[in-house]
This record gives C-alpha cells, structure tokens and sequence, in this order.
C-alpha cells in the first residue's frame, strides 16, 4: 500500500567560525592599466560561486560592469587571507571585505584625480561607470584607465579588511553572542511511503531561504538544489556504516548517495529581508540550504505511516521494519 | 540608490571553462619529470606498529620511502595539533598514513606499498563515544577521551517541566557520512628556483594550509606557495590537510615533482567525516502551545582526531533548541575520540544533526496538544526582538515566519494566519 504525508523542517544558523574567534577577511583591489579593476583575495571557490559572488559586489562598490572585474583568488603569493571557504561566510564576511576594498580603491582614484585637477575638493568627485566626473564640468571626465596612466609606473590600490561580530561564549552557562548573523530555512515536503518495500518517494519538496538579499538568484537557486539533493541523501540514504571502526561503505557502489533519477523538482522561494551588517544585506547560505531537509522527511513518514523514525538514515529496510513492527503491536499506520 | 549588479543572474566567472572542460583541477595537471606517490594507510583501528620498508626500498622506480622519521615536525590539525603527518608507531584508526612511497611511475609506487611489512600489535579500541567516556576506556590519545564538554544553562529546566502540560522525550541518532564530492584529492608539489616548495592541491583554505605545511616542514611561510586549481566539491572535506604535507615533503626532499591522485576509496579514508551524534531531548510546552523547557544531551563521535571537534560540538548546542524561543534551556554536550575514522567539517557543521531531533520533538509536542505543527512552530518561533539560548538578541532580518508561512501556502497546509508576528 502506499501512504503519502506532509513534513517541514525549520532550521536557523549562525554564520562564522564563531566564539570570539577572530573572523577576518582581507583583499586588495587594483586599478589596471587598461582601466579594469582586479580584485585580489584568498576565497576559495569550491563550487558554490564566491567569484561570481565577490565580483559583483566588487562591480556594485566600483561602478563597473561584470566584465571590468577580474578576479584571481587562486594563489597565496598574490592574495590576502581571506580566511575558509567555510560556515557560510564567504558572501557576507569575504562580501564585506571586498566592498570596503572597493570604496577604499574609489577613495585612492578620488585623490589621484583631485590632484590631477589642482587640488580640486575630493568630497566633491563623482564615480560612476568607469569614469570619474569633474564637479563643475560634468563634460570634464576621466576614465579608469586614463586614471590608471596617472599613477605612472606604481598603481592604485585599495586595502582592507573585515571581521565578523562574535564573542566568546561563557564556559558554565554558555551565554554570548557566537555568531551573527543568522539565517534561516525552512523546507516542506511530501513522501509517498511504501508499505510493503520501505521505500520513501519524494512527491513535492518546497524550500523557503532567508538570504537576507539575492546577491545572484540563480546561483543561490542552485545551492538550494545541492542543499536539498545533500538532505535527502542525509535523511534516506547516506551511512559509512561501521564496524569496528572499518567502513563497510566506503565507495559508491556501497555508499549510495541520490542520482538525478531520486530528486524531484525543488520548488525554491527566495525570501529577502537585507541585513544592515552584510554586503547590500546579503547572507550566507551555503549550509542553511541543506539544514531544513532531513527532519522535513522524516516528519513526513510520520504523518504518511504513523513511525515515527528517530534514526538515519532511514533506508527501506530501517522503515520496514519500523513498520512491521507497528503492525505486530497492533498499532494502526492510517491516520 | 538602485543597484545595478547585485541582484542579477550573472553567469558564473568560471562557469564556461568548468563546462567546456578547459578547467584544471588537480588531477590535470603534469610536469616534466614528476613522480609519484602512494600512501600506506593502516588496516587496523588501534595498534602499534613496525614498518619494513628493505624489501620495498630496493623494489624497481622506487626513489624513496618516507616515514614518520622524515618528518621535520609530525604534527598537523586546524585545532589541536593530533594528527601525525605520517604515524610514528601507533594508529589511532584505520587509514592512518603510515609511509609515503615515492616512485618512478604510480604503478611502481603502488607495488611497493604492498612490500612494505607491517606488523601490528592491536590494542584495546573504543568505537562508541559513550563507552569511551568511562572510567577504564582505551585511551586514543595520551591526554584521555574527552575532547570537549559544552555547556549550556539559561533559565530553569526543572521550573519549566513543571510549568508544561506536555513534555516528550525521545533519542535521536544520526551517522558519520561521506561529503561525497566530485574530484578525489590529488596535488603536485615541486620547488621553485629560490627553494620555495609549491603545493598545487585543492583545498577550503589556501592560506591555512600554507601554515601548516611551513610547521611540519620547519620552513617559514614564505617558503611556501599554495596554489587552489579548480576545487571539485569541498562541503568541509578540504578543510583538514590530508596529502598537502607529504606532497611538499617528498618535492624537497628529491628535488622533483611530485605527485598523487587518490582512489575514490581512498578518498573515504583520507578526508574527515560529519560527527555521528547520539542526541537525547526532552522538552516541554503549556497549554497554549509556549515552549516552556528543552534540555539536551549531545555525544558527539569526532574519531580519532579532534579536527573541528569543539567547534562542531558549540554550534550544534548553540542551535540545539531550534528556532524557537524557550526560556528555560539546558544543554550538555560531549565530543569524543574513539577509533573511528575522524570527524570534521561538513556542511552545517553540527546545525545539520540537531534539527533531526528538535524538529521531530515540535511535531510530537504539536500532536499531544492537538495542534497542527506549522501553527505550534509559529507560536514559539524567532523573530526580531528574540533571544536565542545563548541570550543574543536578533537584532534585525529574521524572516522566518515568512518563510514558514510561504511553504504551508506552497505545499497547501491550513495554518492560523493570526499567529506569528506582522512586520
């Protein structure tokens, strides 16, 4: 027989290393010759789109389009610290670092050309586009790269850094403020669950992120589908399984995580509420995206069998016999 | 001011040479006269051990067979410094490295971690964190089992079991599991002109790694050169170094090349897992559905390594009672070393087990009082002006009845829309 039920799961989390540690993030951001801006900083991109990130709030602060920005983050010769691409923390705490850098490099541009322009008030300098504009002549410009000869041989730089609000929580009581900020998910989900082989299909799978502001829709679309495909391998699937301290599954003809066959449509609803501390209030969302999934599931067979299942994963076997269990103590699994 | 950038689907910087196959990752890469290495990994939990490495030292390509005895200083970890860059004499669990065989091709290199003979002694092992806090344990390290004890204490859990008309209890268990990421690890390493050892191997963490490599090799930092190719997958699996040392090691050592490429199998027994938590809640709620008390109790399996152990543990206390305002909370936590491969990082970093258990626990509460989930959560949930168990005020930004009430629209479940807060 199957039983379809309905579950959700919500989560919240903390962004940063958190605890009083300190959470830096430092880049360095350079005018080029040609009038493009090259944005130095030691974010790793692992997949979850830091450079695509980063360099649009670099193209935000600086005024330029995507393609005056370049990024390199792949050296520790050539880029600041920028501390783990880790606990989510890369667009919001990486994010502010590169925006400060920016305005500081839009500074350094400001003061080179009121130079150029006899001392001219830097207050009253306007950036904009790649062009920097005379107060009283707007028909007065120079471009970036007509800045950039300016400086001669040496170039202009901006420097800066940011470091994430946390305290170190009290030993006995636990009381601080360890992480800011917090972001939070929310998932509801669907499972038809069937009685006689255990198996759980997801028939419907929604998910709510708080990302405080979208700073790329789609990439955030596509860490919500990895966020989720990771939960259902978490809450149905996914064990080492040990024995003895030795892995009974430790590859992928053993260790069996979701193929594209085991994942339904995601319906993703991207929830905006700026955060007045983050890059244009963006926050981080690679964790929380996954968080909301597993225990979605698993109030899901609940509602659809009355089990409910207190261990993952819960694999066919595991829920069978869960069931049959029920069934023998007489226990109705209709509800 | 309007913005021009932010807010845009603009298509991924690295997207075009990730899809046309022009990205590097490690594995890619070759260099004129590299070599190869292969790791001896042990086969048992907790042991000593001896190596013979003659029979293999003289075997066909082999240039060199490094053991711990190489090792300028054989320590590594992001927290504590547990981790022996190769093991000296004892293994803590199975696929600690034990040797670093370099050869001229990878197929020599592997013959001849066969040859190496290893006898084991087997201690006494421990693979369960309850068992391995009590008095008498097998001790994985000298100092004892217990990494870390997290304590929690707002309020007063006995006051707020009494004010609750309804209280349940229930353990929840969750598993060690694999990131599972695309790319097994693989890294060169060779030292430039100047004696800079270059390390070209895929990791969250360009910098730290470069730290830890200058520590164990006894060099300074500028010696040392991370370079991060294409990174396929990390989900905290990169955080811990695994072959980023050895590689540097041997490149110095023979002034060439060096390379390696792990098995997927391998793959499982280099990198850290996301800590098994057995978690024990018990929480209650009144009448009108307020969340009156939660205490919880958290062992949390890190291994034989503590990696980020603490910092998994707190944030899993931390966010222990869900999103919801309960004023009387009180969580003990327990991370420790068994036998274990070793935990780490992992997406959520101990956020993701906890929602397992206070998730089902508002669900059961909900149905003893007979109320739907969504408006029990939306009588207790976070919004601004909440404090959290740690007593940190959320200050702003904290949509979460929007997020709870956009899904039960979404997946058509009734909610009472006078619950919950207006902005």
């Amino acid at each position: 027989m199957k039983q379809r039920g309905k579950g959700i799961g919500c989560t919240f989390y903390g962004t940063g290393y958190g605890n009083g540690f300190p959470d830096v993030s430092r880049a360095r951001v350079q005018l080029e010759k040609d009038g493009a801006v090259t944005v130095y900083v030691g974010a790793t991109e692992v997949g979850q789109g830091a450079k695509t990130v980063l360099s649009q709030i670099a193209a935000e602060a600086l005024g330029l389009s995507m393609e005056d920005v370049r990024f390199v983050c792949e050296n520790t010769d050539e880029t600041p610290d920028a501390g783990t691409a880790a606990a989510s923390r890369q667009t919001y705490n990486t994010g502010n670092a590169v925006k400060r850098t920016s305005e500081a490099l839009i500074r350094e541009i400001k003061n080179a050309v009121a130079n150029h322009w006899q001392k001219e008030d830097v207050q009253r300098i306007k950036v904009d586009r790649g062009k920097v504009y005379h107060p009283d002549d707007q028909d007065k410009t120079l471009s970036f790269r007509e800045v950039a000869l300016l400086a001669g041989e040496s170039k202009i730089v901006g420097e800066d850094s940011f470091t994430a609000m946390t305290t170190q929580l009290d030993d006995e009581t636990g009381q601080g403020n360890p992480y800011w900020p917090y972001t939070f998910n929310v998932y509801g989900i669907e499972v038809e669950v069937d009685t006689d082989t255990g198996k759980v299909a997801i028939i419907k799978a929604v998910c709510a992120q708080d990302v405080g502001r979208a700073v790329n829709p789609k990439l955030i679309e596509g860490q919500m589908d990895g966020g989720f495909a990771m939960g259902l391998g978490y809450a149905l699937m996914e064990d080492i399984n040990l024995s003895k301290g030795k892995m009974k599954h430790d590859r992928f003809s053993n260790y069996l995580i979701p193929t594209a066959m085991d994942i339904p449509d995601l319906e993703k609803l991207i929830i905006e509420s700026p955060e007045s501390t983050a890059p244009y209030g963006a926050k981080g969302i690679g964790e929380p995206v996954m968080l909301g999934v597993a225990p979605a599931v698993l109030n899901a067979i609940y509602d659809a069998v009355g089990v409910r299942m207190t261990t993952i994963p819960v694999t066919p076997d595991n829920l069978l016999v869960a069931i049959k269990e029920m069934d023998r103590k007489g226990q109705p699994h209709e509800k | 001011m309007a913005l021009r950038v932010v807010g845009q689907n603009e298509i991924r910087v690295d997207g075009h040479s990730k899809v046309t196959g022009k990205a590097l990752y490690p594995e890619d890469l070759r260099m004129d006269g590299m070599v190869y290495g292969k790791t001896l990994r042990s086969t048992h939990a907790h042991a000593l051990f001896s190596l013979d490495k003659s029979k293999a030292e003289k075997m066909d390509g082999v240039l060199k067979i490094f053991t711990a005895a190489d090792v300028p200083h054989n320590a590594h970890g992001v927290l504590f410094k547990d981790h022996e860059v190769l093991n000296a004499a004892k293994a803590r669990r199975i696929g600690d490295p034990l040797a670093f065989v370099v050869a001229d091709t990878e197929k020599n290199a592997e013959k001849a971690v066969k040859e190496i003979k290893v006898s084991y002694e087997d201690l006494p092992a421990v693979f369960d964190p309850e068992e391995a806090m009590l008095p008498g344990a097998p001790k994985v390290h000298e100092g004892g089992n217990l990494v870390y004890h997290f304590k929690l204490n707002k309020g007063d859990v006995e006051e707020g079991f009494k004010q609750s008309h309804v209280i349940v209890e229930q353990e929840y268990r969750t598993p060690m599991v694999d990131h599972a990421f695309l790319q097994p690890e693989s890294g060169i390493a060779y030292e430039e002109s100047g004696g800079k050892v270059v390390v070209c191997a895929a990791t969250q963490y360009p910098h730290f790694d470069q730290l830890e490599i200058a520590e164990a090799l006894k060099i300074s930092v500028d010696k040392v050169k991370v370079i991060n190719p294409a990174v396929g997958g990390a989900f905290g699996g990169r955080e811990d170094v695994t072959m980023q040392i050895h590689l540097a090691m041997a490149a110095k050592s023979l002034q060439k090349p060096v390379k390696t490429t792990y098995s997927r199998e391998e793959s499982f027994y280099a990198h850290a897992k996301r800590h098994a938590m057995t978690m024990r809640f018990k929480t209650g709620a009144d009448k009108n559905g307020k969340l009156q008390a939660t205490e919880v109790i958290i062992f949390s399996d890190t291994g034989a390594y503590a990696s980020w152990a603490i910092n998994v543990l707190r944030k899993a206390g931390v966010h222990a009672t869900g999103p919801y305002e309960i004023p009387n909370v009180k969580i003990n936590g327990y991370s420790l070393y068994t036998n274990n491969p070793f935990a780490g990082a992992m997406r959520g970093f101990g956020a993701t087990q906890v929602p397992i258990g206070h998730e089902m626990q508002m669900d059961m509460l909900a149905e003893k009082l007979g109320m739907s989930p969504v408006d029990f959560r939306l009588r207790n949930i976070f919004k601004v002006g909440s404090s959290t168990a740690t007593g940190q005020k959320l200050t702003e930004s904290v949509p979460l009845e929007e997020c709870i009430k956009a899904v039960a629209e979404k997946m058509n479940i009734a909610y009472d829309e006078k619950l919950g807060v207006t902005k």
